[in-house]
């Protein structure tokens, strides 16, 4: 449950005990487990100061664009740095009052400097007619902007944050950039946030849409980084495409098995992004590896990302979180990020390899899919639509692939088709037993 | 109130005065000491969405020759030096990996090498123009493209910096000759 539901839930309790539906007791238990903290801001309050501060920073940013040639370079300085001033000293002000002050007005005041400093760098760079480039611009700007989100408790300049290391690291896939100027340090940037989230005054979870923000920032800021292990290693500016595909395998069975705490593992999946997104490659990436044309592609790009660094570390980092997920008994997760692993497996085979791993990652597909069926039906936490939605897949990819006829290929997916529903129907009707057991 | 928070925001805010204050005092020096050299070059007008419209400068030269033992690496940044001839227009004598011992020298960013030459980016690539005036800038150009004498980049350069200061054509400064077409 959510802050509008817990708020929803409080406005409905008076009425359920004057209906005789719950006990002053039960009333006053469910409020203690579901608190509504009026601290935090509400959506609308929320946007309509991000949208103000929005709105005054778009309208600094016009003001100087408008480049006023006819004031001395001094004059038009003190333009650039007046705003910021006030910005800092509005900020200041909210940051004493601490918890007096509306938390709308934190996140107002804290986006207004983010942006109040972007419009001082810009007017400097216009002034002095410096070139640069935006991604120079940004790092800038990202890196003067990130202290407001620890301080301030600043989602929306996180949000921002989140978006600009991101689009940095795109931009940084050159040769020639020494590491620490490429995409490479995006974990590091990444790793900015730390004191905003998991640690420093770790309050309260992180909302879903910052989750899905993080996790869709380390999906491209992480992708640019491979890419750019792949341009170093192959030493030229296109990278490798078939390598880049293994590593982003690694990356993304990472960030599936990234470490959740109790509370997290019970959430629903559109809460936990990182795992759907992880999934998403995971699941492509195996299915089409059993394609016979696919094998050899897959070994010639794993023989070459085994020699890269990054993998390493990529492989090093997902081995410790598999570790916590064997531990936290993930094991429907673990069974997913798996797949990363097969073609290591296939390696085993020596020259033939290209050819075992089709098969190989055919098998792989069918035990997952038949394990997360297994696991919900023991109790345990499976994903049974997922796995007969992955077993269906697999039927359908060796269809396309066999050499039968049209009409034996359509009457086999009808048969599919039927038996997916068959199965979708049941589990409903099992979801709908357990519940009436359970109450 | 605890006082850490205050006293990191403080810091924080310093760093946002600090950044461009850097930036600022570096350019004035360049700008207050900085040697001039004049180079050759062609301006369409482009636009700047943060930082409003400018004219995109690009010196007529980008290429020059390697200095001899260079060895150069798509991307890195090298040291030009230049020759001025009788018209008072710089000229780039070599190219070099490291700034030269003597002379004036400006940083670059070289892209590749072709017959011994090392073709470069200037970091110098724009010179931002008051709103009114940069339509007329289109207008002017296209009225005088053709014109032999070009515009000119007058940049000052101390220590590998350059810093664009104006523009000019026939002696004159771009911006006043598109201030007096204006009224």
């Amino acid at each position: 449950m959510n802050a509008p539901h817990h708020r929803w839930l409080h406005e409905q309790l008076p009425q359920w005990e004057r209906d005789g539906l719950v006990t002053a007791e039960n009333a006053t238990a469910l409020r203690q487990r579901h608190t509504v903290d009026d601290s935090q801001p509400g959506v609308a309050q929320l946007v309509m100061g991000a949208l103000g501060a929005l709105l005054i920073g778009a309208g600094l940013i016009a003001v100087i664009g408008y480049n006023w040639d006819d004031f001395t370079r001094p004059v038009r300085l003190l333009f650039a740095f007046l705003p910021l001033l006030a910005a800092q000293i509005f900020s200041f002000r909210v940051l004493q009052k601490d918890d007096a002050c509306a938390a709308w007005v934190r996140e107002t005041a804290a986006l207004l400097q983010a942006l109040a400093t972007g419009a001082c760098i810009a007017l400097v760079s216009q002034i002095y007619n410096l070139g640069g480039q935006w991604p120079d611009f940004l790092f800038a700007w990202f890196l003067l902007s990130l202290p407001l989100v620890w301080l301030m408790r600043s989602t929306s300049v996180a949000i921002f944050y989140l978006i600009a290391i991101a689009e940095w690291a795109v931009h940084q896939c050159d040769l020639g950039r020494p590491w620490y100027d490429s995409a490479m340090i995006y974990p590091v940037l990444l790793l900015g946030l730390f004191p905003f989230w998991p640690g420093w005054r770790l309050e309260r979870p992180l909302s879903v849409t910052l989750r899905w923000v993080m996790t869709l920032s380390a999906w491209f800021g992480l992708a640019a980084a491979a890419y750019c292990s792949t341009q170093q290693h192959f030493g030229r500016q296109w990278g490798d495409g078939d390598t880049f595909f293994s590593l982003w395998a690694y990356t993304a069975a990472a960030m599936a098995l990234f470490p959740l705490s109790a509370s997290a593992l019970e959430a629903p999946a559109r809460h936990k992004p990182q795992i759907v997104l992880g999934f998403f490659y995971l699941l492509t990436f195996g299915i089409t590896a059993t394609f016979q044309d696919a094998g050899e592609e897959v070994i010639k790009s794993l023989r070459v990302a085994v020699t890269i660094p990054w993998a390493w570390v990529l492989l090093a980092v997902g081995g410790l979180f598999a570790a916590q997920a064997v531990r936290s008994s993930r094991w429907a997760v673990l069974a997913v990020a798996s797949i990363a692993a097969t073609p290591a497996v296939a390696l085993l085979a020596g020259e033939s390899a290209r050819y075992v791993i089709p098969w190989l990652m055919t098998l792989h597909i069918f035990a997952i899919g038949i394990t997360l069926i297994v696991l919900e039906f023991t109790g345990r936490r499976g994903a049974p639509r997922l796995g007969a939605a992955l077993l269906c897949v697999l039927l359908i990819a060796r269809m396309c692939e066999s050499d039968l006829s049209l009409l034996a290929k359509g009457i086999a997916f009808i048969i599919i088709g039927v038996a997916f529903l068959a199965f979708n129907i049941s589990m409903g009707r099992l979801r709908a037993r357990i519940a009436t057991s359970k109450s | 109130m605890k006082s850490l928070p205050l006293v990191l925001f403080a810091l924080a805010a310093l760093a946002q005065w600090a950044a461009p204050l850097s930036q600022i005092l570096k350019h004035e020096r360049v700008l207050a000491e900085g040697t001039l050299i004049r180079l050759k070059c062609g301006a369409p007008d482009p636009y700047d969405p943060l930082r409003g419209r400018y004219l995109a400068v690009r010196p007529e030269q980008t290429e020059g020759k390697i200095a001899a033992g260079a060895k150069l690496v798509a991307g890195q940044a090298v040291y030009v030096t230049f020759t001025t001839a009788a018209d008072g227009l710089a000229s780039i004598a070599e190219v070099h990996a490291e700034p030269p011992a003597t002379g004036e020298f400006v940083r670059v960013s070289y892209q590749w090498e072709s017959e011994g030459k090392a073709n470069i980016e200037w970091l110098f690539d724009r010179f931002y123009l008051n709103e009114k005036l940069a339509p007329e800038a289109d207008e002017w150009f296209a009225e005088n493209i053709r014109d032999a004498k070009g515009i000119i980049a007058e940049v000052r350069v101390r220590d590998g910096l350059a810093v664009l200061a104006d523009l000019s054509f026939d002696g004159k400064s771009f911006r006043d000759i598109l201030k007096a077409r204006v009224k």
